[in-house]
This record gives structure tokens, sequence and C-alpha cells, in this order.
């Protein structure tokens, strides 16, 4: 039962992986291994131009992400039994929201200011700030939930150990959160490498990432050169988690002995 | 009857200069969260320097909310602390060299053994070898120097405890505050830690504020004890005024009093109550309390019963309990019961419904108010 489920899951990825391999340009006959369509890849400017688009967004935006998110989680702890608590939920609102209303809704929203300002042209500019606007809300969530998970008193253990408010920030919220904080990076990484419909509607021209241009080739056909792409980004996506994963096991076993 | 509390202790709101030997002065300290939830109502407290201070009272009397106003964690909505002979009320709890052992220890699980003792230091700036060495010698001292480079989680409840300890009296504070630390132990270890953390208040000359829930261990461990109730205090004293002379039903029936009775009549010549009649001189009080240890229990016949005169009590045995070095009977007479103790000497015990005497010494009993 459990297996049947493994190989739903895992049957379609393994096929990817396995075509990308193959000598020859068919996805029906495995003739025999080779790297072609890898070195094809390398070759060809546009798809190393996506791939640049790619790694930029998701690395800068996965950064700002951290950064916002941190501080909004944080935020979100220290105002929880306020007057504005409930301004809290908000934050679930760009997870809830279908992929595609969240797009139209950014796509008019820059299309818009683009018009009023003439400085938020489509382009990797506007696609990183649609990133980071739903990479944060998950960071702020793994961040929060760190911090209900801690007992309280020890924010009061800081003060009453002499710590001010930025000593406390420096030498336990901070060291504390570490494990939140780096999953958050990798998640809000694995996020932007994942999404397809927000970066299709906030792109433009020059921008174009590799989903979007998996999304465009792909109406021509799939190409092995397509199943190499999409090999190496679930290598990407999980050398991202194991990385997480790693780091925090690295952690653990420092503050060991 | 009622005897007033030590000098030292009894809060005098006339005088407004802190004395010498007076670790912390409260004045008036007032605490609400929201309308219903009165933490403290008005408390005066004076608590000497080096002793051994307990607050005692029941859960949700404001022990907790009245530590962390001395701590500086929380600020009074009206009233005045003084440590040693400054006015703190407005300090910022980093700026107040007093230091908290929670009741939840509040180690820090990033850090291991030393880095928590040490946290104090850290943020003081000292430089990193006077910081190893301050931890060690403490460490040595809580006997958890063998601990220094383990992580929390691989403590054990009495280590942590030991660490919480250790991490406050490094920095060498004022006033160590200690909010229930033993209530989560077992009942040996609890023991133990009791007369060890006695010891090393005796050995600092440290003034400890130690808050619990339990009389028991007030008494073991206090030089004076502060009962609260209901955010107010009720009595001050050392362990045995407080005993022997509780101010009124509340402190009496904490202490662990079974045998307080109202008052129902007084005359020259004694007091009606609901066992019967007691003879003697009493003031003028609404209750009198009679502790198990004043009576002796007899048969009745016995000749001892016959010489003792007036206060004898007859009763029958309702309730037996063996304690193994004593004996501890629930006796019916006139319209209540009594509880009276008596040692095991190998008398043998008295049947259940077994016709008794109590003969009590008068000048053992008290009258209160209230
Ligand atoms: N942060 C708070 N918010 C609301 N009520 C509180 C808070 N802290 C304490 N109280 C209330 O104040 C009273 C005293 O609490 P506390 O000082 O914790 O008592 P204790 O430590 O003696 O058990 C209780 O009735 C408690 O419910
Ligand atoms: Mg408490």
């Amino acid at each position: 039962m459990w297996y049947a489920l493994l190989v739903l899951l895992y049957a379609p990825l393994a096929v990817v992986v396995v075509y990308s391999f193959n000598s020859v340009n068919s996805s029906a006959d495995f003739v025999g291994v080779s790297l072609r369509w890898y070195r094809a890849l390398f070759a060809d400017d546009t798809i190393l131009a996506a791939a640049w688009n790619s790694a930029v967004l998701a690395l800068v935006s996965s950064m700002l992400a951290t950064a916002i998110g941190t501080a909004l989680g944080y935020g979100m702890y220290a105002h929880r039994a306020r007057r504005l608590g409930w301004l809290i939920w908000l934050i679930y609102l760009p997870i809830i929201m279908p992929d595609i209303v969240y797009g139209i809704a950014q796509l008019s929203f820059f299309s818009r200011l683009a018009a009023a300002t003439q400085i938020f042209d489509l382009g990797l500019g506007t696609m990183i700030i649609a990133h980071v606007s739903f990479q944060a809300p998950f960071v702020a969530l793994l961040v929060y939930s760190r911090l209900v998970g801690l007992d309280p008193r020890l924010f009061d253990a800081c003060s009453d150990l002499y710590a001010n408010a930025w000593q406390r920030a420096r030498f336990f919220i901070l060291p504390t959160l570490q494990p939140a904080i780096v999953a958050g990076f990798f998640l809000a990484l694995t996020l932007s490498i994942d999404d397809f419909v927000i970066s299709y509607f906030t792109s433009g021209p020059e921008s174009v990432t590799l989903p979007i241009f998996i999304w465009s080739a792909i109406k021509r056909g799939i190409s092995p050169e397509i199943n190499a792409i999409a090999t190496l980004m679930i290598g990407t996506v999980l050398a991202a988690a194991a990385i997480t994963l790693a780091f925090q096991y690295v952690r653990h076993r420092q503050s060991g002995e | 009857m009622t005897q007033p509390s030590s000098p030292t202790v009894s809060p005098d709101t006339a005088d407004n200069t802190p004395r010498a030997d007076t670790a912390i002065r409260l004045r008036g300290l007032y605490q609400a969260f929201g309308a219903d939830a009165v933490a403290l109502a008005g408390v005066d407290l004076d608590i000497p320097a080096g002793s051994f201070f307990t607050l005692l009272g029941p859960s949700g009397c404001g022990k907790t909310s009245l530590l962390r106003v001395i701590a500086g964690l929380d600020t009074p909505d009206a009233g005045t602390l003084h440590i040693g002979a400054r006015d703190v009320t407005r300090v910022a709890a980093h700026k107040r060299n007093v230091n908290t052992v929670f009741q939840s220890y509040a180690l820090f699980g990033h850090l291991d053994v030393a880095g928590n003792i040490g946290f104090g230091l850290r943020m003081h700036g000292h430089d990193r070898a006077t910081i190893n060495d301050r931890v060690q010698k403490t460490a040595a001292f809580i006997q958890i120097d063998n601990l220094l480079g383990r992580r929390i989680d691989q403590l054990s409840g009495g280590q942590r405890q030991r660490v919480a300890l250790a991490r406050a009296l490094v920095n060498e504070p004022d006033v160590l505050l200690l909010d229930e630390p033993l209530s989560a132990l077992d009942a040996g270890l609890r023991s133990r830690l009791q007369l060890e953390l006695l010891r090393i208040q005796r050995r600092l000359g440290m003034t400890f504020v130690f808050v619990t829930h339990d009389q028991d261990e007030a008494m073991v461990m206090s030089d004076y004890v502060a009962v609260l109730n209901e955010g107010r205090i009720e009595q001050v004293g050392t362990p045995a005024t407080l005993y022997e002379r509780p101010a009124n039903p509340f402190v009496a029936r904490f202490m662990g009093h079974a045998n307080l009775f109202a008052i129902r009549a007084r005359d020259a010549t004694g007091l009606t109550t609901d066992f019967g009649r007691l003879a003697g001189e009493f003031a003028r009080a609404d209750h009198v309390l009679i502790r198990p240890e004043i009576m002796t229990i007899h048969a009745a016949d016995a000749p001892e019963v016959a010489s003792a005169g007036d206060n004898v009590i007859h009763g029958r045995v309702r309730e037996r309990l063996y304690r193994g070095s004593r004996m501890e009977y629930t006796v019916a007479a006139g319209e209540t019961e009594l509880v009276v103790v008596d040692d095991n000497r190998g008398q043998g015990m008295f049947e259940i419904g077994a016709g008794v005497a109590l003969v009590m010494e008068t000048t053992g009993v008290v009258t209160l108010d209230g």
C-alpha cells in the first residue's frame, strides 16, 4: 500500500531523470547512457540566461524574504497578546491565496505602478518583489512557531542577566531562531525555484526564468533537454533540503560536547 | 494574645529612609492585570539584609508577581521599591543587581551549561578569562563542575535546578530571588536540596527571597516568612511566630492548624466554644487555636484526668492514624472534633469509639481575630 503510494509519487520523477541520460532523442526507447543533452544545455545561451535569471531571482528574493520574514515573525510574536494581535492572521492570506489569483493581482498592481511612476517595469525587479511577498509569510510562520514554542521566561531571564534589548537580540533571540531562519531561507529558495505562475505574470521580456523557458519550450514538444533541466532542478531542490538538514544536524552535534 | 512580629520585618509606613540592614523595602505595591485580576493589593514589606526570607501563600496569591516587581520584570501600578538605599521602582531589570532562579529554570537551550552560567558576566562585558574563572569557581561551589560542557537537554531536573542557581549566583547579586525552585523535584531530592540551599545562603550571607506554597518548606528554611493571601501580606515573622502565634485564622489554617474554633461567649473565668468550656483568662477575640502538641490524651478514667483541674475535654475517638513515631487521633467533643497527637512510647492505641479525655496547658492556647 505504502509502496504503491511511493511509486505513484516518485515514478514520474524517475522517468524524467532516466530519460535525461538517454543517448537518443526519444521518450519511448532508452538506448544508452549519455550526457549529450546536458552538453546541449550548457551550450544554449537562452537556457543559460534563464538559469542565471532563476538563480538571481531565487537567491536575492530568498535573502530578502528571510530578513523580512524573520522581522515579521518576531513582530507577530511580540504583538500576539495585544490589541492588533488579530492582524497576524493576514499573514496567511498570501499562503492560502491561489497562485493564479495572486499572480494576476501582482500583474495588475505592477502595471498600474509602472504607468504611474515609470520605474516599476515588469522584469527581474518586479519578480523579486512578487517572490518576496509570497516567501516572507512562510519564513515568518517558521520563525513565529519557533518563538511561541519557547518558554516566555527566557526573555525575562535575559533582562534578569543584564542583557539590554540589543544584547538580547544578539545573544539569545538570533541564536535561538537560527535553525528556523536557515530552514526558512532554504524553504524560500525552493518556493522560488518551484514557482511558475507568479513568475509568469510578473516577468518581463528580459527576465525569462527556467520554469518560464520550459513552459514555452514544451509547447514545441518535450525534448530530452527539458528532462535534463528538470533533473538539474530536482537536484538543486534536493540539495537545498539536504543542506538544511545537514546544517541542523551539525549544529546539534556542535553544541553537544 | 497575638504578638507583634520582629521589629526588623514589621513595615513602618511612616519611616521613609531605608535602614542600613534592610536589603529590600516595599511600600504600597499595587499591581493589577485588568480590573478583576489584582495580583498585588498594597504590599508593605522590609526584607532584612542577609536573611533567608520566604514568601509563602497559596497558588495565585501574588508571590510570582511580587518577585517580578523586585526583579524589575514588571513595573508596579503604584508603590515604591528600594533595593539597599536606592529607589529602583522605575529602573529597568537589566540595570538591577538582582538575579532570579525561575520556576521553570528558563535555561538557554542554545548554550551549554558553562555558556548559561557565564551569560550574565558576558552581558556585563567581562573578559573571557574572568568569565571562565568565575564560572569554574561557582560550578565547583555548586558541585556541577563536571557538567560544564553538557547541553541543557542532557540534564536531569535536579541538575537543571543547580545550573539555574549557579547562573544567578555567579553574578554575586545583592539579592537572589527564587521562585518555587524545588517544587518540580521529587520528595527525596527536594529535602536534600532544601538543606543545601540553606547551607549556600549561610555561607554566602546573601539575601535570599524564596517563594513556596509549602508551609513545611517555609518553616524548615526561613529566617522570616511573609504569608501572602490575595495580594496582601497577612503576617510577617519567624517560623516559630507564625506557627505558635498566627495573627489570624487564614495564617493558622495555612500553617496547618486544624483545631481552630469560633468563640461563642467569653467572661472573666473563661470562654465557651464548639467543644465546650475553656477556663482561664483570655483576651477579647473571635477564634481560639489549640495546637495538638499542647494536649495529652488519656483514658477517660485515668488518674491524670482527675488531677488535671478545669481544662479537660471529654470525648470519643472518631479516627486514628498510625504515623510510626506518633499516633494522631480525631476526637469528637461537644459539637465538633479536635485533632490530638500522642508520642508512640509503646503504650498501644486507643480504639475507635473509646471514651477519652484531653488535658491541655492553657498557656499554649492562642486567641485570634478575623
Ligand atoms: N500576566 C498576567 N495577566 C493576567 N493575570 C495575571 C498575570 N500574572 C498574574 N496574574 C494574576 O495575578 C494573580 C497572582 O498571580 P501570581 O503572582 O502568579 O501568583 P502565585 O505566584 O502566587 O501563584 C493571579 O490571580 C493571576 O491570575
Ligand atoms: Mg508563582
